[in-house]
């Protein structure tokens, strides 16, 4: 530092050294070496020690030296102190204006916020400005350029509009008329427009073209030589044209509905003439002319629809309209043709012409049934939306049950009539056929000729016939007009479960092959069917057998029978229980088919008939009259142990559809009840002989109508049984005395029957 | 009769129409029985059901002069009971008592305590007053309906009113409302006919030929059961009596008794002539019924039948449940079988 010091002003260099001095608090680390290497003389460095050097002064100099020294001292210290005054007073002001500056900073720091606020505000409100400004030029600028596009195409149109007529000429010279009206059309609204101005000449040109166009038009469409396509594209230019469509609409429409009428009249001719033709055998092809006509027409019709369709898309409604209208109609025929035929066969009221009628009708039926179906289809291959389909149907459902409804209403009236005009027997006979006929009629044809059409409507339709026919049935069932229709009834349903149903699954799956069958299940409506058809045997035999049991109650509950007289004949009421069991035999007989095992032929000649009877019943009556005697000694004990060894017959059995079966469950049943009348009552002896001899005397018919011989004998055993043991004096009739009162018996229904067969030939 | 299980037999010596609960024996399930012999001493049987449930034993057998036509035990007491007998020519019915310690000899005889002789006809039936200590008795003819006011312990009985049905109308039978102790139910040739005792008038009737027997559902009001010879079993709401409520088929011939459950309202017992012994589950709430009718006919159409047993080899004729354990019953067929 010294070497460097040296050539500097001694003064400024101590001041800057007392400045460095001053301003770095640790000198000790900047001056390490000059302090080492400086004398202790020198009085600026940090190791300067005052005694020392005021001693080495002392002994160095002198007086005037160290007076000079002092003086010189004293002025370095005056020097240094200004020196230091200075730098102190510099400071300090410079300390002060900094401290000032800082107030004035300070306060003005409180007021910068708002400023800046402001600011912000006003830049952005100058910002917004000139974004405006920027808009309202743009607008100003798009607007410029847009009118200077239309500009440009005003030129344009100008141009065409100029041309216009020229092009409408040469169009109309080459026929191209769509492009004409395509180019008018174009120019239409210029031409309203400004037609008055200075485009006034070329619109008159150009509307005198197009005139001469619509009239062109108008010529093309009217012709029918023309294809249909082209008088749809002139009818749709045409309403480009704006030209009034209305009245051509109505016009074509008018011409449909021509054509239309011609269709309603046509089946209803067919329909004249199958009835003129119905007796004769030829009405197939009698059928089959109108048909064919008819199906043309239809066709045409269509065909018209779907043009008009093509030239009026727009007016569907009213072809709707029609075209329901033209089914409504049909269906309506069809019903008054029904009601027709009906009523036609009513009138006739001859059971074997009717019942002759119903195949035919049903044929008739199904033909123009499906003839319509042929229409609807086509016309709905025209027009999907109008839900064709679903009105047929409907209108079908309807007049398929307004005709299964007549048959039953004409069905019943034929019975009605049948029962007032004949006597029981042939009421019968008369009955159980009409109803098949009409069964086969109703049942049979109609459902295969219904599903020879092979619609899916037809599917519906057999639901509901087969659910109507059943109601048709519950009517019946409802009204209780005869116990044998009951059994006729039954007889039907079982026929319809056999044959009927598999019949109809059969056709089913041979005309949807796809197996889209769902909706007719065969299994549910055997099921239902054969419900039906055994509730409806079991009410028949519940009405036969209360009508026997009431029979019965009247004789057991009118006379005291512990005052009975002795037997002298057989009771009435054997007669009256063998005549209602009678009736039954012969309703069955007539209606139900025959079992398939029968121990005893029913031989209608009377003498064979007595003999065998005859035979039969001495043989019982001994063994009757021997186990009566036993128990007429026996006490009740053994006739328990008897009934110990006895095979327990099965008494109610499940009853099946044979006349066997039938038969026997009624006698049953009657004999049950007989039984258990006997066993309210109590008898003296008398009593007790006439039980015997009447249970005697019925042994013999009953086992010949019966199949189960067993059951009978032990129910009739079980009546004698119970009878003696309601007997105050158990004695049996001797079997001769028995035997000869059946005789006597055998021997007046015959002379009974003689006579009224002498009667008869008498009368 | 439990469950499915099979029953419990005991053989009458004679033949025998006619079983009844013991209502007042709460200790035990008893039930009484009659027979029905025309040449034989008759018996009137007591029957226990062993504590075991097991086995049906005779407590106690009791010579009846008459063959037993209608027996029914007193509600409130159970050593006295009522029987319709015949002496083959004539009808009278009687009040009894068991004589006490009963079950130590083996025929004693009964202790008559009143005979119930205003009647002429034939005798049905004997009904006691359902509602327990009331000692009200009804017997029915053929055309008299006759309330009689019992005094035990002076052993007498005395008519209260006597009220004649009409020639047209041979009653068969009847039963007392066990909701309304003046009202009951007689079955007549053509129909039900609903008395009322305070009057003794007749004052509802459902049209119903040959109605062999009815039972009032002892849980439900309204709710009468009847058993008729041609079409099985009909339930009834009194307040509707145009068409019955349910019909059950029934048997295969006479339906010759029902009886309700005591306390299971649906279930339904019947006998008749096939032999058979059937339970029927019907639910007959009416109310119920409405709303639930889709539903529950579809349950019920499937099986309302819910036991059949056919044990018997003779027609029913007797049956009763028994009060104290409503899952027993006591059927008794014409051959003097009982089974449990």
């Amino acid at each position: 530092m010294a070497t460097e010091a040296a050539p500097m002003d001694e003064k400024a260099k101590r001041m800057r050294d007392l400045l460095s001095s001053f301003y770095t608090p640790d000198p000790s680390i900047s001056t390490p070496t000059s302090s080492i290497s400086t004398s202790f003389d020198n009085i600026n460095g940090p190791s300067f020690d005052a005694d020392q050097y005021m001693d080495l002064m002392i002994k160095k100099s002198n007086l005037d030296v160290l007076l000079q020294r002092h003086v010189q001292m004293a002025a370095e210290i005056k020097n240094l102190d200004t020196d230091l005054q200075m730098l102190v007073y510099e400071n300090y002001n410079k300390f002060i204006s900094a401290t000032d500056t800082i107030k004035r900073m300070k306060s003005n720091i409180f007021g910068m916020e708002g400023n800046m606020d402001q600011l912000l505000h006003k830049i952005m409100s100058v910002q917004s400005r000139s974004d405006g400004v920027n808009t309202s030029l743009f607008e100003k600028r798009e607007h410029i350029e847009k009118l200077h596009r239309t500009r440009n195409l005003l030129r344009k149109v100008q141009q065409f509009i100029y041309d216009l007529p020229a092009r409408l000429q040469k169009c109309i010279k080459s026929e191209a008329y769509g492009d004409a009206v395509r180019f008018y059309t174009g120019a239409m609204p210029i031409l309203k427009v400004y037609g008055d101005t200075s485009f006034k000449d070329c619109r008159r040109a150009s509307e005198e073209a197009i005139e001469t166009i619509i009239k062109n038009l108008q010529t093309k469409l009217f012709s029918d030589s023309e294809s249909i396509q082209a008088r749809a594209e002139a009818a749709v230019l045409l309403k480009q044209l704006d030209v009034p469509v209305d009245s051509l609409k109505d016009k074509l429409l008018e011409k449909l509905e021509q054509s239309l009428d011609g269709l309603q009249i046509n089946p209803d001719e067919a329909s004249k003439l199958a009835e003129h033709n119905v007796s004769s055998k030829d009405e197939e092809s009698n059928n089959q002319g109108p048909a064919k006509i008819h199906e043309d027409a239809v066709r045409g019709f269509s065909e018209a629809m779907r043009a008009y369709r093509e030239i009026f898309p727009d007016s569907e409604e009213r072809l709707f309209k029609l075209a329901r209208a033209l089914t409504t109609t049909h269906f309506e025929n069809m019903e008054l043709y029904i009601r027709k035929r009906v009523s036609a066969a009513d009138f006739l009221g001859i059971f074997r012409e009717y019942s002759a009628f119903p195949p035919a009708d049903v044929l008739l039926l199904s033909n123009s049934l499906r003839i319509i179906w042929e229409d609807v289809v086509l016309m709905d291959e025209v027009l999907p939306e109008a839900a064709l389909s679903d009105l047929s149907a409907e209108a079908a459902q309807v007049t398929l049950k307004q005709f299964v409804a007549r048959t039953f209403s004409h069905l019943q009236q034929d019975i009605s009539d049948t029962l007032l005009k004949f006597d029981i027997n042939q009421k019968e006979v008369v009955d159980g056929e009409v109803l098949k006929v009409v069964l086969e009629a109703s049942g049979k044809a109609e459902f295969r000729q219904l599903l020879d059409e092979n619609t899916g409507i037809f599917v519906k339709m057999n639901d509901l016939l087969i659910g109507w026919i059943q109601k048709g049935f519950q009517d019946f069932f409802s009204e209780k007009i005869h116990a044998g229709l009951i059994l006729v009834l039954a007889q039907l349903s079982v026929v319809i479960e056999q044959k009927v149903i598999p019949r109809i699954a059969e056709e089913i799956t041979a005309s949807f092959s796809g197996g889209n069958s769902q909706a007719f299940i065969p299994g549910e409506l055997c099921r239902v069917f054969h419900a039906a058809s055994e509730k409806l045997l079991q009410h028949y035999i519940d009405t036969r057998t209360q009508k026997i049991s009431n029979v019965l109650r009247k004789r057991f509950k009118t006379p005291n029978w512990v005052k009975h007289k002795e037997p002298r004949e057989v009771h009435m009421y054997v007669d009256m229980l063998l005549q209602q069991l009678e009736e039954v035999g012969k309703e069955v007989k007539q209606i139900l088919p025959q079992g398939t095992f029968r121990k005893h032929k029913r031989s209608d000649s009377n003498g064979s008939n007595t003999t065998t009877s005859s035979r039969s019943t001495t043989l019982h009556s001994d063994k009757m009259a021997r186990s009566n005697s036993q128990r007429a000694r026996s006490q009740l004990f053994e006739t328990h142990l008897a009934k110990l060894f006895k095979q327990k017959v099965e008494i109610f059995t499940k009853v099946e559809f044979t006349q066997e079966s039938v038969v026997t469950t009624t006698v049953k049943l009657c004999l049950k009840s007989l039984q258990e009348y006997v066993r309210l009552q109590t008898f003296n002896r008398s009593g007790f002989q006439q039980i015997q001899l009447d249970i005697q005397f019925l042994k013999a018919p009953l086992k010949e109508t019966v199949e189960d011989e067993a059951a009978i004998d032990f129910l009739l055993d079980e009546v004698i049984v119970a009878a003696s043991e309601r007997c105050l004096d158990v004695t049996p009739l001797e079997p001769p005395i028995l035997d000869k009162l059946i005789q006597a018996k055998l021997a007046k229904s015959k002379e009974h029957n003689n006579n009224n067969n002498k009667t008869t030939v008498s009368s | 009769m439990q469950g499915g299980s099979s029953g419990i037999g005991y053989g009458l010596k004679y033949q025998a129409r006619c079983i009844s609960d013991v209502k007042a024996d709460t200790d035990h399930t008893s039930f009484l029985t009659g027979t029905l012999s025309l040449k034989e001493e008759n018996e009137v049987h007591l029957l226990r059901l062993s504590s075991g449930g097991s086995e049906l034993v005779c407590e106690g057998l009791f010579s009846h002069p008459n063959e037993i036509w209608d027996l029914a035990s007193c509600p409130f007491d159970q050593r006295i009971f009522s029987t319709v007998f015949s002496t083959g020519e004539s009808f009278g019915a009687a009040i009894w008592q068991i004589p006490e310690p009963y079950g130590q000899s083996n025929s004693s005889t009964l202790d008559c305590v009143a005979s119930l002789d205003a009647h002429v006809g034939k005798i049905n039936c004997v009904l006691w007053c359902p509602s327990g200590k009331s000692d009200k008795l009804i017997s029915m003819d053929e055309q008299n309906l006759v309330l009689w006011s019992l005094d035990s312990s002076k052993k007498s009985a005395e008519v209260v009113s006597k009220e004649s049905a009409g020639m047209r109308h041979s009653l068969s039978g009847g039963a007392w409302n066990p909701h309304d102790v003046n009202s009951v139910a007689a079955t007549s040739e053509s129909s039900i006919q609903f008395w009322d005792l305070r009057t003794m008038k007749n004052v509802n009737s459902i049209e119903r030929a040959h109605v062999r027997n009815v039972d009032y559902n002892t849980k439900r009001e309204h709710i009468l059961v009847t058993a008729d010879d041609e079409s099985g079993i009909h339930i009834w709401d009194l307040r509707k009596a145009k068409a019955p409520v349910q019909e059950l088929p029934g048997h295969t011939h006479w339906t010759w008794a029902v009886r309700c459950n005591p306390e299971y309202e649906e279930l339904i017992l019947s006998v008749g002539t096939d032999s058979a012994v059937n339970l029927w589950f019907a639910s007959a709430s009416s109310e119920k019924q409405a709303s639930e009718r889709s539903a529950e006919a579809s349950r019920q159409r499937v099986n309302p039948l819910l036991n059949s047993y056919t044990d018997y080899e003779d027609s029913v004729y007797g049956l009763a449940w028994s009060s104290r354990e409503p899952w027993f019953f006591a059927s008794l067929s014409y051959d003097g079988r009982v089974l449990n």
